[in-house]
């Protein structure tokens, strides 16, 4: 392969896959179906596991992570496998017979092994305590109101206690469909950023409360005796590069953040909205460099009350973007050719079982041959493998742009038909708090913005980035303009007279900071 | 008549030669007039820093703020002390210095037992003071070069900032952007990086002064508005020219004549209560955080006299007033409608700080039915007539009768569907507002709920309850202060509770900023409690501040300007958000939670030295009586 990328080979080619394409250029997964919120569930059970293990952010070998997380199925059928609770309150007004019946329901569930939730009755003095206990805990469950099967939903992370693996509708494994292992991928990334340290040791201080009440009352909801005993090892996580700017930016802007002074769980969803941000910077940028395009920029709108000109520019810059990846793994397949081992191959008195037999080790395509029925000819084997690769490419890894970019408020839809990047004020905000320590001239946060994610908000960023046909400086000026607005509306700027505006974070705290 | 041809410049006129302090000078001498000029209420201080016999080991000055604060107005005051005249100041150079003695002991100004100073040089150590009087002026233009002169003397400006021994210090006057706009565009050296961030530092946090800072800093923006304004109309009031204009005698249509518009709107302006509006319009202005120049001031009170839509640039001079009052056109000089620059174009309007930052009040477009059915039926209706003769009928001369009742029966009836018709009559009601913003005296305030009138229905009350007793010192009524409460309390909670005894903290669980929160963290008593309390202060400037003390070392404050104020009233009186409030206050008042929540979580943590793993959980309910809560317990 010749793109200049020093990729990594892993331990073991996952012999579940139908190909090692989009795995071999960005990793062991990215997964669309996985949103940021859910990534970073993941990452907290692959890192609360390896912290308990005493070699939290170390990596013995590139990509050896084997982890376990738990299961609670206790928990997780008090929460969301028990729609009697209500009833049952309404029908017996003597809390003894409330327990009683409650626990005979649940003695019937399915997916335990002798089913025991009488330790409950212990820890509350209740059932209608109980009941309210388990109705906030719904309530604050993480995508509360998805239809998702019961055991793929989440109680909120409030602490070590609360995390668990997704698991079938049985229960017996990971089936990999919402934890698809870009979890996995977002620890090994921080693993490998410069900062891994210092943000192991703020992780834990200030996401991971074992002090606060919600550590308590989860507790109290699963049984004392271990359940533990019930993991299983997961493995295979794959991460093909040693280092990446993406990785170090994002530990930066997570650090900058669990360095505020935000109340209880605030700084989770700044977290999750980073985590977005960063999986999509790094999926464009190493297409880009697969593909040997520039480095890709986002022209973002704030929000016009008509079509704009950076309207337009943004609809083309989000569409040329989200053909990047794609783009990529085509170019990936055609260097193929130039492989020396191909050419040899080629000149083979049998070409095409050799070229076969090198997809198949290399790229672990066409397991069974049968399923290839056109002519024998190396090209057009070739021209099979690239079709399907780019099949599967975008039923999956190819939507992480766009979901992701949804899922975080930095791609809308709003007012259009097309897809653009068009910030929401949570979207900013996180952009504010991790990158503006106690404030900023918004023209330097502006060039920032551009420099460190490629974004491009006002006159002086489009200038630089776009062709001259294309950059209209008026317009520009009036998206920051309106950017100015929303963040006094938010709060976060301060404008002094004649043109000269601070953006501020009220968050930052200088006594953290020093430490 | 003169005064008022030169009292014209002052105006919105599109050559305002009087905007700059530099032409004011030039034009008034040139036509033997006395220009309008009062102290700086920041003088006196400004001037202390380099003259006898306060200076003694002067620093740097550094004078800022909006365009028409009065900068070089000040730089030429201090110049005239020190060089006791203002010859060199004709001059165009931005830059000027003057070399000056101070004390060598750096105490006490030697003085011999005469009281005058000692002639021995030895006691003295020489200051060159370099003035720049306009720093844009001064700094090379955008994309130009420094050349090296300027870029030693800014360098010995930096210098001087840090060193004790500096025997050159500065006088530098600058709009803010310009400040921080020529500190950018020099060197990275730590020197010039260390004052950037020093004049920031002052800038962004307001500071006057910081210890091992060799540097006073006076921004004029944050000079009150409302104490300019009253200077500004005394000197305007009372200038000379206008006795001039009562002097000889005049036929009936000549300017200055007993039926003279100007004449009119300049005895209106000196009645009390016309007078009272005007200044509660500046405080409100203080207090929602938009500062109004003495040369902004100055356009409204020249606009208000005037003001006439149908002559040149839309401001009168005595020529034209014979064909007004011909053409009975002199009632269109409505001082009211004047003030608001009723009688501009929208888009000349637009451009003008002033009635930008008034029309925010929107008075005139904002009222009550009770005010409007005095405008429209009072003559019809024997309940309102007392009203109407009083604050309508009286007013012969701006009530546009005649003009009004036609255009209301053509309104009414429809006989005219034209729009311009329509909207001739919308005009007339808008002056009519105007006019009673005005005049209703302030017996009936109360009772015609006179700040109906303005976005700001709290208004009247902010001002006279709440500024005026903090200013005082004196506590607030705690009606008022329970009502704040109970809009803090419905806004953190998300409930429409009606608690206001104490201060609410909740969050949702996993988020404090969530719109519907129901754990229940703390209530802090807003009377005085175990050293929790809630109280209405001024701070250290002159605004209300809501001060929540969570414990005596533990105080979080929230400025309580007018829009915040309106606001928590609002929600408190009237339950749902109000919809005319953009999300800013909403985002404010949520910022404000999670302060009281990381402030209560530290005087939790002071508590108790071993955090210990907390058990209970308080959920919120909502009941006919307000809001209790059910505490969970559990035992781990």
């Amino acid at each position: 392969m010749n793109d200049h990328l020093n990729r990594l080979e892993p331990p073991r080619k996952n012999p579940d896959l139908s190909m090692w394409v989009d795995e071999a250029i960005w990793g062991h997964r990215l997964h669309d179906e996985q949103t940021p919120w859910l990534v970073y569930l993941e990452f907290l059970n692959v890192f609360c596991y390896e912290d308990s293990e005493g070699r939290v952010f170390e990596e013995s070998g590139y990509n050896t992570l084997k982890y376990c997380p738990a299961k609670r199925l206790y928990l997780r059928n008090i929460l969301f496998n028990n729609p009697w609770m209500e009833e049952i309150l309404r029908k017996h007004p003597n809390d003894l017979e409330r327990w009683q019946e409650w626990l005979d329901k649940m003695s019937e569930t399915e997916t335990l092994n002798a089913p025991d939730f009488s330790y409950v009755k212990e820890h509350f003095s209740s059932f209608e305590h109980f009941y309210q206990v388990v109705s906030l805990l719904r309530t604050t469950s993480l995508e509360n109101g998805s239809n998702k099967r019961w055991t793929s939903r989440f109680v909120f992370p409030y602490s070590e206690v609360s995390l668990y693996e997704d698991l079938d509708k049985k229960c017996s494994t990971n089936d990999r469909r919402f934890f698809g292992r870009t979890g996995e991928m977002l620890y090994l990334m921080l693993c490998r950023s410069k900062y891994k340290k210092e943000l192991a040791v703020k992780i834990k201080e200030k996401t991971l409360n074992s002090y606060s009440v919600w550590h308590t009352l989860i507790k109290c909801l699963q049984p004392s005796t271990d359940e533990n005993k019930d993991r299983s090892e997961r493995a295979n996580a794959f991460v093909p590069y040693t280092n990446h700017r993406s990785f170090d930016l994002l530990a930066e802007d997570w650090l900058a953040i669990l360095s505020l002074s935000l109340p209880d769980y605030d700084a989770l969803p700044y977290l999750v909205n980073l985590v977005g941000l960063h999986i999509i910077q790094y999926q464009l940028t190493v297409a880009a460099q697969v593909a040997k395009r520039r480095q890709p920029y986002f022209i973002c709108e704030i929000v016009a009350p008509k079509k704009t000109l950076v309207r337009e520019l943004s609809c083309e810059t989000f569409h040329s973007n989200d053909l990047l990846s794609a783009q990529a793994v085509d170019i990936y397949i055609s260097n193929i050719r130039e492989m020396k081992e191909w050419q040899e191959a080629v000149g083979n008195h049998d070409p095409y079982s050799a070229c076969r037999e090198i997809l198949q080790r290399e790229f672990l395509w066409l397991r069974d041959a049968s399923d290839y029925n056109g002519p024998a000819d190396p090209g057009r084997l070739l021209d099979e493998f690239r079709s399907t690769a780019l099949n599967r490419h975008r039923g999956h890894v190819g939507n992480v742009h766009r979901v992701y970019g949804r899922e975080i408020g930095l791609v809308s839809r709003r007012g259009t038909n097309k897809y653009r990047y068009a910030p929401t004020d949570d979207f900013l905000r996180t952009l504010i708090f991790a990158n503006v320590e106690k404030r900023m001239e918004l023209h330097f946060f502006l060039e920032r913005l551009l420099e460190r994610y490629g974004m491009v908000l006002g006159d002086k960023e489009g200038e630089k980035v776009l062709d001259r046909k294309d950059f209209d400086k008026k317009s520009f000026k009036a998206n920051s303009q309106r950017l100015e607005q929303r963040l006094v509306s938010l709060g976060l700027l301060q404008r002094l007279s004649d043109g000269c505006a601070y953006v501020k974070n009220p968050y930052f705290s200088r006594s953290d900071n020093e430490k | 008549m003169k005064w008022i041809n030169f009292l014209r410049k002052y105006g919105p006129i599109s050559r305002n030669d009087n905007m700059y302090d530099e032409t004011i000078y030039r034009s008034a001498q040139k036509m033997h007039i006395k220009p309008i000029v009062f102290d700086h209420p920041f003088k006196g201080a400004v001037c202390d820093c380099f003259c006898r016999p306060q200076a003694t080991d002067p620093v740097s000055v550094i004078l800022t703020g909006t365009a028409g604060d009065g900068k070089t107005h000040l730089c030429r005051e201090v110049w005239k002390i020190l060089k006791k005249n203002d010859d060199d100041w004709i001059s165009d150079n931005p830059y000027l210095k003057i070399s000056f003695k101070y004390p060598l002991d750096r105490k006490n100004w030697p003085i011999d037992s005469n009281g005058d100073l000692r002639k021995d040089d030895g006691l003295y150590r020489n200051v060159m003071i370099h003035v720049i009087r306009d720093l844009s002026g001064w700094a090379p233009q955008q994309g130009q070069k420094w050349e090296p002169g300027k870029l030693e003397l800014i360098h010995k400006f930096c210098n001087s900032l840090f060193d004790a021994d500096a025997s050159d210090i500065f006088l530098i006057a600058g709009n803010d952007g310009q400040l921080i706009e020529t500190f950018r565009r020099l060197d990275d050296s730590p020197l010039v990086k260390k004052t950037r961030e020093v004049l920031e530092e002052f800038l962004v946090e307001g500071k006057e002064r910081q210890d091992g800072i060799r540097l006073r800093f006076f921004n004029l923006s944050s000079c009150k508005s409302l104490e300019l304004f009253k200077l500004a109309i005394d000197k305007f009031l009372n200038h000379p020219g206008w006795q001039e204009c009562y002097n000889g005698n005049k036929s009936d249509d000549e300017a200055f004549s007993a039926r003279c518009p100007i004449r009119h709107n300049y005895e209106l302006l000196q009645t009390e209560l016309v007078r009272s509006r005007l200044e509660s319009l500046f405080n409100l202005c203080d207090h929602i955080g938009l500062h109004i120049p003495v040369r902004q001031i100055l356009i409204l009170l020249t606009n208000a006299v005037l003001g006439h839509p149908d002559v040149k640039d839309y401001v009168m001079v005595p020529g034209d007033v014979p064909r007004l009052l011909r053409e009975g056109k002199a009632s269109r000089a409505n001082l009211f409608d004047n003030i608001f620059g009723g009688n501009l174009p929208v888009t000349r309007r637009q451009g003008i700080t002033v009635f930008e930052y008034l029309d925010r009040f929107q008075v005139g477009y904002e009222t009550s039915n009770r005010i409007d059915n005095i405008i429209l039926y009072g003559d019809m209706d024997t309940n309102l007539a007392g009203y109407y003769d009083e604050l309508i009928k009286r007013d012969s001369y701006y009530n546009e009768r005649e003009y009004f009742l036609e255009a209301k029966r053509n309104y009414i009836e429809g006989v005219d569907e034209s729009v311009s018709s329509q909207q001739d009559f919308l005009q007339l009601l808008i002056r009519q507002r105007r006019g009673l913003f005005f005049k209703i005296p302030r017996k009936m305030e109360k009772e015609l709920r006179m700040w109906e009138l303005t976005v700001f229905k709290f208004a009247g009350e902010y001002i006279s309850e709440v500024v005026n007793a903090v200013e005082k010192d004196s506590p607030v009524d705690t009606s008022i202060l329970s009502r704040l409460v109970k809009g803090l309390n419905r806004i953190f909670t998300g409930m429409l509770i009606n608690n206001d005894e104490a201060i609410i903290l909740a969050t949702s669980g996993s988020y404090s900023q969530a719109k519907i929160s129901r754990i229940l963290l703390e209530r802090i008593s807003v009377r005085s409690s175990k050293g929790e309390k809630v109280v209405i202060k001024k701070n250290n400037r002159y605004c209300p501040n809501l001060i929540v003390q969570l414990s005596p070392d533990i105080v979080e404050p929230l400025d309580l300007n007018l829009v915040r104020y309106e606001f928590l009233s609002r929600v408190a009186a009237d339950g749902a958000l109000p919809a005319s409030f953009s999300k800013e206050c909403f985002e404010d008042i949520l910022a404000f939670k999670s302060n009281l929540i990381d402030a209560w979580n530290r005087r939790e943590n002071n508590r108790d030295e071993n955090v210990a793993m907390r058990k209970e959980l308080r959920i919120l309910k909502l009941s006919d009586q307000g809001s209790s809560d059910d505490t969970i317990e559990v035992r781990p």
